[in-house]
């Protein structure tokens, strides 16, 4: 089966853009704590550089969870109840991860915390 | 290294009344030394611990929880006790919220010393996008970002300033930097803090620099209004940041220390009592 990739942008293009931006922010953070946990935070002496790109990921995740709160708004008034309950869970998978991490386990939290994105962003991308 | 910070200051005669010191937030006791040797200077035996995951690697400073610290605490202070008549406790920063939370526990502590009291971070150094800081605390990027120590590292004396930034650099009598998962757990115990404030009875001297960096006076004013203490006392400091052991004040904060704890003491000499009561009487003039 061959995908045809204008076709998939034509369809990403026709999409709410409160989804558009969930797929983008999601990207961006997958990408983010992919580069960070593998390159950047390895430097522990690069206190301030990995200071300001955790403040990124921090601004990617704020941006992230308004899109997400954006589309079950728009979707609840739709009358989509199913669309509007299912991504909120992923405003809360962040904090949930967080309360159960701990440094010693850092690197496992932080793939669960991949995983969760992934996931999202697979839903997201379904709506395709 | 961690151990090797620690300060014990004890009289060759066996003197009946001890100061646990607590030291700051990623600090040591090294920061504590002076207001120690103070202290004996002034018939108190001295002690000083390194806190749990303090005075070591940065690393193992995100590897402690806020309960290490204060079980650690406690049980320096139960030793103090079988040893000591009067036990007083004395801390910087996050070591005053110790103290504070050991005397909500135990009633028999005589005296504290509650310096600069860290229970919000609102000072006038906390960076812009401290907004964030829920997403950072919260979530596994605690274990990531760290807030880089920035001037004026908690003191107005900026020859001193210079010395401390150096020290900084070498991460372990300070560290140049504020773990998030170290403030995330200050947090922690700061809102235990608060909840058993109330249960605080022994006397306490407040001492709060007004511009203090780091955290503003409301966490002092909100310990005074909330401690059920008969008596309590909470001083300004009009020239001194956060780091008032270290900073311009510093002998002012030692001696009205001494005094206040001298006041308290079944063993100060009765000329050290006249002093206090002198003393007393000026500052609730001020």
């Amino acid at each position: 089966m061959q995908i045809d990739v204008s076709q998939v942008i034509k369809n990403i293009l026709l999409l709410p853009l409160s989804l558009k931006f969930i797929i983008v922010f999601n990207i961006l953070l997958i990408l983010g704590f992919i580069i960070g946990k593998l390159v950047l935070y390895k430097n522990e002496n690069a206190v301030k550089f990995y200071a300001y790109f955790s403040v990124v990921i921090c601004v990617l995740f704020t941006l992230y969870f308004i899109s997400i709160i954006w589309f079950s708004i728009i979707n609840l008034f739709a009358g989509n109840a199913v669309y509007s309950t299912i991504f909120p869970i992923f405003l809360f998978l962040p904090f949930i991860i967080g309360h159960f991490a701990s440094y010693e386990k850092v690197h496992f939290y932080t793939n669960i915390q991949i995983l969760t994105l992934i996931v999202s962003l697979l839903l997201a991308l379904s709506f395709i | 290294m961690g151990q090797s910070l620690d300060f014990e200051f004890i009289h060759e005669n066996k003197c009946k009344r001890a100061v646990l010191l607590f030291h700051g937030m990623t600090g040591s006791p090294f920061e504590m030394k002076k207001m120690g040797r103070a202290l004996y200077d002034a018939d108190f035996d001295v002690f000083c611990y390194c806190l749990p995951g303090h005075g070591t690697s940065p690393i193992n400073i995100k590897t402690v929880r806020w309960e290490d610290w204060y079980s650690d605490s406690t049980m320096h202070y139960k030793e103090l006790t079988q040893k000591y008549d009067e036990v007083f406790l004395g801390g910087l920063c996050m070591g005053a919220v110790l103290a504070l939370t050991i005397a909500s526990e135990f009633k028999e502590v005589k005296g504290i010393i509650s310096l600069s009291t860290t229970l919000f971070l609102d000072g006038w150094t906390i960076p812009w996008y401290n907004f964030f800081m829920p997403l950072g605390l919260y979530t596994i990027l605690r274990y990531y970002y760290s807030f880089p120590e920035r001037e004026p590292y908690g003191l107005k004396n900026e020859v001193l300033r210079k010395k401390i930034a150096a020290l900084q650099k070498r991460n372990t009598e300070a560290l140049d930097n504020y773990p998030m998962s170290c403030i995330y757990e200050l947090l922690k115990l700061s809102r235990f803090a608060q909840k058993n404030m109330h249960k605080v009875v022994s006397p306490v001297l407040l001492m709060h620099a007004k511009e203090d960096d780091l955290t503003s006076t409301k966490g002092s004013i909100f310990v005074y209004e909330n401690i059920s203490s008969d008596l309590k006392k909470y001083i300004e400091l009009e020239n001194s940041y956060h780091l008032v052991v270290m900073d311009n004040e510093r002998d002012f904060v030692f001696n009205t220390s001494i005094d206040f704890l001298n006041s308290l003491s079944s063993y100060a000499q009765i000329s050290q009592k006249n002093i206090c009561v002198r003393n007393e009487d000026s500052l609730n003039a001020n």
